[in-house]
């Protein structure tokens, strides 16, 4: 298992799009891709459930990476955090 | 044998205004469908609706977006306005809370159109199934719609 902690940066937080984006880019990988904030976690291949963390600027999040293409998706997915959020 | 056709789940209009299809929203990620499949409602009334039977999962902080579990386990974002997000709440007066059950035409918000054009806003309503995976097929329809009452989408459950 892979994991990697986030300052979020954005002003406005995980809202409607970049959760979209966030769950597209975590849709491209087999392993499961869980986020966490606080005691509350989140499918980050579930848009419903990436929206409901309500994550906002200056929260750190969490994110764990388990399966077969772990490391590709570490790569990826921190990237997708550090580009956009 | 006899078979009964039976009809297939539909979602309604939020508003009064013109139903289009997701490609039209000024946005790629709904005109590219980035959050699922759906329409857009361009909107005359500021009563935003709610076109399904459901709960109400989430109002978001800044009241701007609904996501809505159908009774039969769809999950239907309403986005009023497109990158409302910044407007942090001003202009929007959500009318039920997390966890509400809702009926179709019962209302979710009261959003002032107004205040978004003034500010530039496009005002789209994107009314978007964002669990696909849960859908056969969807058919979509365009035209103008009263909130509450005419169907936008008809879909089969997977």
């Amino acid at each position: 298992m892979k994991e990697f902690t986030y300052k979020i940066c954005d002003e406005l937080g995980i809202h409607a799009r970049p959760a979209g984006l966030a769950v597209k880019e975590a849709g491209k990988f087999k392993s499961k891709i869980t986020i966490y904030k606080d005691e509350k976690q989140a499918d980050m291949k579930r848009l419903f459930a990436v929206m409901g963390l309500s994550v906002k600027q200056g929260d750190t999040v969490r994110v764990t990476i388990d399966g077969e293409d772990e490391e590709q998706a570490l790569v990826s997915i921190e990237g997708f955090f550090r580009n956009n959020l | 044998m006899f078979f009964k056709s039976k009809e297939n789940p539909k979602i309604y209009a939020v508003q009064d205004g013109d139903s289009v299809s997701l490609d039209m929203v000024p946005d790629q990620v709904f005109a590219e469908k980035m959050l699922g499949d759906g329409v857009a409602i361009i909107p005359r009334s500021n009563k935003v609706k709610s076109p399904v039977n459901g709960r109400i999962v989430q109002v978001f902080d800044t009241r701007h977006a609904y996501s809505i579990e159908t009774d039969d386990g769809l999950e239907v974002l309403v986005h009023i306005g497109i990158n409302t997000v910044e407007l942090k709440g001003e202009g929007f007066e959500p009318k039920v809370k997390d966890g509400d059950r809702i009926k179709v035409g019962d209302v979710l918000c009261e959003a002032d159109l107004d205040l978004m054009i003034k500010k530039g806003y496009e005002i789209y309503t994107p009314v978007i199934i964002t669990n696909m995976d849960a859908v056969k097929t969807i058919k979509t329809f365009s035209g103008n719609v009263i909130g509450g009452e005419t169907p936008v989408i008809e879909y089969k459950k997977a």
